[in-house]
């Protein structure tokens, strides 16, 4: 508790850790550590794993077409990765929450793809990406854990250009960043959309008034509450239901 | 509501000290010239950025009045030259083409409020045309329940004018009385006739306005317990369905009006919180309920009922049902609310023209809420509008430790509940009945820029 009463942070934030532990939610620490690596280890092998930040609402992380040397991970805070065509029309790509990965989709043509832009406040994980080749070649264990987060990257994009409703690809959208969360350590119910609305609408393929529309009466159903930008699943079992078609797997 | 609690000469003179009226936190002279038309841009912008923007209220200032009430402490210009309002509708028109964009096409405006002034010194035709204006740039609400309210000077409008009004969306007629004894009546330069103003509101409930409310003031000059009892009478027989008693304000540094009333025609404090006790022992006799500092409703009112159910609202027209709206302030002064910042336009025509003129919105000044601000906002509207907060609900919106939070303005809170304004125990604070006399002075112990000034006497206005 800080000394005026508050509470720390009310938004997720993966910070625990420092210059000799891992964060909980690093996607390399649970292969790192039974490696006999600890953070001392990497160091010590150049393999530092840089804190960046903190990236303010609006700055960019990367940007499109800049040459790639780096994955990142969230470690606080929102991004958004998008892309913009020669015509100015955005694409938002995905959100990317406290432990996940960005810059994957750049390792190939070596540079990165899509713009990386904060949502809010973030802290970053910069990790070199010669360091980590040259370890996964020496640690099975990291070069498959990299493979597995590859082909997780590969299996999300799209899932929203398909045949779908309004409502499906909204619970299909809310459900998914529960389980997101929850997969962390975060609060699976209850969360923040940090996103504007302009961008959840432009990532699921709708109109920024379907959006609130379709929540509003989500609201009136009582499956969700929403309060600003605060949400609460109130009935994931009616929109799982909903959801079913987009959240196959 | 138990009838007028007694208070003691000691317990008087304790709390007859300067205090904002809480229509906002932080109250408007907090406000400062660094919140500018960028910020305001990008305020509005951010508003439409929520899953579910909110709705929007419109607020619309009429500047002008015909004839100065001494008592006056609004913004406004006195004339009597008709030919005013052209020049200033131009304006206003150009203001709403420039602001309407600025909120998404799908946030309906459930709540219109014309306010000045003196809304009806705009002629038919030109009320008529600026309602297109605002219908044709906002989407105005087709929901039945949408407020649309106007405020009437009985003595400058007649019948036939308050029925013109309803065919463009009128539903609520708020109506100036202040006293209708005549001894005030002259001392405050306002002389209105319960006929005039029977009529105003006769003719709005036959032509369908939803609601109709009248505006009382006590602590005026000349004011007397006998003749405030009288005027209670013939507003209650004109049956409004709410009424607004307000504390007079004597601020004749502020406002020049206020010069003309002559300080020794003004009740003492005793006596302004007897006018006070005597009004909310009418009307709750009547059958209206006292909503808290200035306000009453009868029982089915939405107002009572919005209470009732936790959803009550303060906001710059005193209580509203609709929480939860950014206000968009249009015309000369009219101040926005939205997300969470305040702003207010130019205070004088010359300023608010030459804005409108060069292209650019015509906000002047205006505060973005800090988290504490948020925090000690909430915390001052659950007690001016519930008269209650329950303290594990406020820790768990907030994220905080109530006492540890609220420990200096807390300490204070105990003195207040020495002199039982105040019930504070571990799970809640509850006003009593007597501290609803006396909210500003509960709210006030919340407010950490009051704590900061350093003369408030000079800004605010007489608490009692």
């Amino acid at each position: 508790m800080l000394p005026d009463g508050r509470l720390i942070a009310p938004h997720p934030i993966a910070d625990d850790g420092d210059e000799l532990h891992f964060c909980s939610t690093c996607a390399f620490g649970s292969v790192c550590l039974p490696a006999g690596l600890n953070k001392t280890a990497l160091n010590d092998l150049h393999l530092l794993v840089e804190h960046v930040g903190p990236f303010h609402t609006g700055d960019h992380i990367f940007r499109s077409d800049e040459r790639f040397a780096a994955l990142f991970a969230v470690r606080a805070g929102m991004v958004k990765t998008r892309q913009v065509d020669d015509e100015g029309h955005e694409q938002v790509l995905g959100f990317h929450l406290p432990g996940e990965m960005i810059g994957l989709d750049a390792i190939h043509p070596a540079k990165y793809p899509c713009d990386a832009i904060a949502l809010d406040t973030v802290y970053v994980c910069r990790f070199s990406f010669p360091a980590l080749s040259t370890l996964a070649a020496k640690i099975p264990d990291v070069q498959q854990r990299l493979f597995d987060l590859l082909s997780a990257d590969i299996g999300k994009s799209n899932r929203f250009s398909g045949d779908h409703t309004a409502d499906e690809r909204l619970a299909a959208f809310l459900l998914d960043l529960a389980g997101r969360y929850a997969a962390r350590g975060f609060a699976a119910n209850a969360f923040r959309l940090v996103m504007p609305r302009a961008d959840i609408a432009n990532y699921l393929r709708l109109a920024a008034e379907t959006v609130s529309r379709v929540l509003r009466r989500f609201q009136d159903q009582g499956l969700i509450h929403v309060d600003g930008r605060e949400l609460e699943l109130v009935d994931k079992a009616a929109l799982q239901k909903m959801a079913r078609h987009i959240l196959r797997d | 509501m138990q009838t007028h609690a007694a208070f003691d000469p000691g317990l008087i003179a304790r709390y007859d000290v300067n205090g904002p009226r809480y229509t906002s936190y932080p109250a408007a002279p907090q406000f400062h010239a660094g919140f500018d038309e960028a910020q305001l841009r990008a305020v509005a912008h951010a508003s439409n950025e929520d899953p579910i923007p909110r709705p929007l209220s419109v607020y619309v200032h009429v500047p002008f009045c015909l004839s100065p009430c001494f008592y006056c402490g609004c913004t406004r210009i006195i004339t009597r030259d008709r030919n005013k309002s052209p020049i200033y509708l131009q304006r206003l028109h150009r203001e709403i083409e420039l602001t309407a964009p600025l909120f998404d096409r799908d946030r309906s405006v459930q709540q219109l409020h014309f306010g000045g002034g003196t809304p009806n010194f705009l002629d038919r035709a030109q009320m008529a045309e600026l309602l297109e204006t605002l219908a044709q740039h906002f989407s105005f609400s087709r929901d039945a329940q949408r407020e649309f309210g106007i405020e009437l000077d009985p003595r400058f409008c007649d019948a036939e004018y308050v029925r013109a009004l309803a065919p463009l969306g009128f539903n609520r007629v708020s109506v100036g009385i202040q006293d209708f004894d005549p001894d005030v009546q002259a001392a405050v330069n306002r002389i209105q006739s319960v006929a005039q103003t029977r009529a105003v509101l006769d003719a709005a409930r036959e032509s369908g306005f939803r609601s109709t409310s009248v505006d009382l003031i006590y602590g005026l000059p000349k004011q007397s317990l006998a003749g405030f009892a009288r005027t209670l009478d013939e507003v209650i027989a004109l049956a409004p369905d709410r009424v607004a008693a307000y504390a007079y304000a004597h601020l004749p540094q502020r406002f020049k009006a206020q010069r003309q009333i002559h300080a020794a025609d003004l009740p003492d404090a005793a006596t302004r919180l007897r006018l006070l006790g005597l009004t909310v022992e009418k009307l709750t006799e009547a059958g209206y309920r006292y909503i808290g500092m200035d306000h009453f409703a009868r029982a089915d009112d939405e107002l009572a009922r919005a209470q009732e159910a936790g959803t009550l609202q303060r906001n710059f027209q005193g209580y509203s049902t609709h929480g939860g709206c950014d206000l968009i302030g249009l015309g000369m002064s009219a101040i926005s609310h939205i997300g969470t910042s305040y702003s207010q336009n130019a205070h004088d025509l010359p300023r608010y023209y030459a804005a409108l003129d060069a292209g650019r919105l015509p906000v002047m000044r205006g505060l973005a809420l800090s988290e504490d601000d948020v925090i000690r906002a909430d915390a001052i509207a659950q007690l001016m509008c519930q008269g209650r907060l329950d303290i594990a609900a406020f820790e768990a919106r907030h994220g905080l430790d109530f006492q540890l939070y609220f420990d200096a303005g807390l300490r204070h809170l105990r003195k207040l509940a020495r002199d039982d304004l105040v019930e504070i125990t571990p799970q809640a604070l509850h006003v009593t009945a007597r501290g609803r006399y006396l909210l500003r002075h509960i709210a006030m112990c919340f407010d950490a820029h009051l704590a900061r000034e350093a003369a408030p006497a000079v800004r605010y206005s007489r608490v009692l």
